[in-house]
């Protein structure tokens, strides 16, 4: 049987996959064949291959828009933006791997994470609920693996064991909603669903359940209020690279589901649209306050991670193009973001040995550099103008007032006080506050370097120049409607 | 199909009443007078030491692991062997490249020394 | 009431008496193999069901591989065969609370709705029709790679999580 033109094309789309699953039997036979004293060329594999792979996939793989693989995967610009964000925050966090002296010899460790890379891909892509929940297990499993990966650590198998726990009970939840619904429909497919439940053939009792169901799974990933109890002790215990990819990657993969499930399968929105509002509001108050009380900066992170996913909700319930896209812009901003406050903890756990806040004391004395990065880093986590966090707070207000939620917008503007506190106290330790006696410069290794110039720079590049960016996201948000 | 399966259940049925009768009917006719000595795990032979739940190696245990993978597996396969002969080439290309994929992790599991019974 | 009717209410009773004693049982053992009945419980809901693959796949994969999983994973432990901690947690109303109402609305929820039934017939070997969408291109090919990149994952990571250091040794 010859492969058809049709074919050659659904294969290419899937270009970054296969990549992926490539670099990955690379890292593999790295990790067997070489020797210990030469490991760290896998994380630099990992991330070099992570750019050829976003450089091919920009060159040969721009999305068609349509249903390939038998409708099981949609080639559409949003799941496009979604795959080479997690790439590149694949490459990203092998980079700082190498900060992490449990981590940056082990070749096992970036194969499961690029098996975790191919998952949330499969997530942002899968229009089929089968396709969808094999790709939310292939990432939470890896996930799962890698929280629990230092095993010499009782904290980080902690971390493992609960995030596990969590993930099974959430996704078991998550798919008895996707069973309902394809019990009710007949259908897998996303964009088969959406009629049928718009002819009002299936009850709004049923309805409701599926979406309070699905929402248990894809809230448990994203870490929103009331599903939130898992993150600040995954988040603390987990080693910190692995923090840092959890903390963006998979949330932002959680977004992904959540924009394509809720607004591509389950269109009939005036069932969750409410509940997602009060849930957006209560999601950011929480994080945020509770945030205000952290001592240890992953704490800190992961609260107001928790509070960040607020914000994107309520992007969300803005319910329009303009919504989805700050959405995404949003979650562009916020992993690029996340990532380098990840990445100055790393470093500076690699020298110093703590996370507790209080020894960031002087941090600017002991290296400028990384200084900058943390102060740019944490601005735009807070919203500050020029930096990318300011524009994408900026877009979502918007999109809320635009739709009419002014209540929402008010309440996140509120919340953006609250974190712009907390944020400002940490960078207040950094700069104002004396270095301890007998503490020395910090020692930055080289990849780490070149990640975070490339995260610095990506900031203020999204918040200086943000037009082209949220002209992408808007033309990815116009996929789904 | 269900009807293929009441023989299986037939079957299952007649096995446990042929494995218990003779257990039952043993506990009830078999004369009883125990002594210390009867009682040992091993009447004639080794003296027992120590505990029987003792830790096992984890060895099982990663085996039980790699082994749990390579069933799910099969049940992949299976319906794809079943299919063989009605497949065209791509899909038959498909299930290959399915067992290459896992045929690298056990490349993989024997380098890295999980399968090492040591 | 069919004979299937009375075979059903037979095996999920038996299904959940067995899964009730996974939990209550205090001996690990022993409950892992309360979890077998509990599994061959479901298997022949499946085979009620004229589902005889997965029937199969039940006894094959849970309790041909994932039970005795358990049963060595419970033999690495030394000493904690008999569970003698406190059955339940402070808080445990609260979970019987949270479980009724979901019981309760899902029940309520299935036994309203009117559900749409499959067409009657014979829809011939299951396993083939299976084993051709598995492999097609315009069917089921992509999460059927995508599961063995999930198996791999999972056998790396078990090797990682569970193969003792050399260093240790």
């Amino acid at each position: 049987m010859g492969i058809s033109n049709y074919q050659m094309s659904s294969v290419i789309s899937l270009l970054p996959e296969v990549g992926l699953l490539v670099l990955a039997g690379v890292v593999l036979t790295m990790d067997v064949l070489l020797k210990d004293d030469r490991k760290h060329l896998i994380a630099v594999t990992t991330a070099v291959g992570s750019l050829l792979i976003i450089l091919a996939a920009l060159m040969y793989s721009q999305p068609s828009g349509d249903l390939i693989w038998g409708g099981m995967v949609r080639d559409d610009m949003l799941a496009f933006v979604f795959r080479l964000a997690f790439i590149f925050a694949g490459g990203i966090t092998a980079m700082f791997s190498i900060g992490s002296k449990e981590l940056a010899h082990r070749g096992d460790y970036y194969a499961i994470m690029l098996g975790a890379v191919i998952g949330m891909c499969f997530m942002a892509s899968a229009a089929d609920l089968i396709m969808l929940y094999l790709a939310i297990e292939t990432t939470g499993i890896a996930g799962y693996l890698l929280a629990g990966y230092v095993r010499t650590d009782d904290r980080s198998a902690e971390a493992g064991l609960k995030y596990f726990l969590f993930g099974a009970a959430t996704s078991a939840v998550m798919l008895y909603g996707f069973s309902l619904l394809y019990g009710l429909t007949g259908e897998t497919n996303l964009g088969a669903i959406a009629p049928i439940l718009a002819s009002g053939t299936v009850s709004v009792s049923a309805i409701c359940a599926i979406v309070v169901l699905i929402l248990v799974g894809v809230g448990f990933k994203i870490a929103i209020v009331p599903f939130h109890f898992w993150a600040p002790d995954v988040y603390e215990g987990a080693p910190s690279p692995v923090t840092g990819f959890i903390s963006t990657a998979s949330k932002t993969a959680g977004f992904a589901v959540l924009l394509r499930v809720f607004i591509y399968g389950l269109a009939a929105s005036e069932y969750w649209l409410p509940a997602m509002a009060g849930l957006a509001a209560v999601t950011m108050t929480f994080g945020n306050l509770v945030a205000l009380a952290q001592t240890n900066i992953k704490r800190l992170l992961a609260y107001s991670s928790v509070a960040h996913a607020g914000y994107v909700l309520v992007a969300f319930v803005a319910y329009s193009e303009l919504g989805v896209a700050s959405a995404i812009f949003y979650l562009i901003a916020y992993v690029v973001t996340n990532l380098a406050a990840f990445g100055v903890v790393i470093v500076f756990a690699h020298t110093a040995g703590t996370d507790d806040i209080q020894q960031y004391a002087g941090m600017s004395r002991r290296s400028p550099y990384l200084a900058l990065a943390m102060l740019v880093a944490f601005l735009s986590l807070a919203g500050m103008p020029p930096l990318a966090g300011f524009f994408a707070k900026f877009y979502v207000f918007a999109a809320a007032v635009k739709a009419d939620m002014i209540w929402l917008a008010f309440v996140g503007v509120l919340n953006a006080i609250v974190g712009l506190y907390y944020y400002l106290v940490v960078l207040k330790v950094v700069y104002v506050s004396p270095a301890p006696d007998g503490v020395g410069s910090i020692d930055i290794p080289a990849t780490c370097k070149i990640a975070l110039v490339v995260l610095s720079l990506g900031i203020i590049l999204i918040g200086t120049a943000s037009s082209p960016w949220f002209n992408w996201a808007m033309k990815a948000a116009q996929d789904l409607f | 199909m269900a009807h293929e399966w009441i023989f299986i259940g037939i079957i299952l049925l007649f096995g446990t009443i042929f494995a218990a009768v003779p257990l039952v009917v043993n506990t009830i006719v078999a004369p009883k007078k125990p002594n210390v000595l009867k009682n040992e795990t091993y009447e004639c032979g080794m003296e027992t030491v120590g505990d029987t739940w003792i830790q096992f190696k984890v060895q099982y245990y990663i085996f039980s692991l790699v082994f749990v993978i390579f069933d799910v597996e099969i049940v992949f396969l299976f319906p794809w062997a079943v299919a063989y002969k009605q497949l065209p080439f791509f899909a038959v290309v498909e299930g290959v490249i399915f067992i290459v994929i896992l045929a690298g992790g056990l490349l993989y599991a024997w380098r890295k020394g999980a399968l090492d019974w040591v | 009431m069919t004979a299937s009717q009375i075979f059903f209410l037979l095996f999920a009773s038996a299904t959940l008496v067995a899964a009730y004693l996974v939990v209550t049982v205090r001996n690990l053992i022993h409950a892992a193999l309360w979890l077998v009945a509990s599994l061959l419980g479901i298997a022949s809901i499946f085979v009620l069901l004229d589902a005889s693959f997965m029937a199969t796949v039940e006894i094959v994969l849970y309790i041909g591989a994932i039970a005795i999983l358990i049963v060595f994973a419970v033999m690495l432990t030394r000493r904690v065969m008999e569970d003698v901690g406190p059955q339940r947690t402070n808080t445990w109303w609260f979970g019987a609370i949270l479980a009724i109402l979901f019981f309760a609305s899902a029940s309520t929820l299935i036994w309203l709705t009117q559900w749409p039934t499959l067409p009657e017939g014979d829809v011939g070997n299951t396993v083939l029709i299976l084993g051709k969408s598995l492999v097609d291109p315009s069917k089921y090919v992509v999460p059927f790679e995508i599961a063995s990149v999930l198996l791999i994952v999972a056998l790396i990571g078990s090797i990682a999580v569970a193969l003792p250091s050399k260093q240790s040794e």
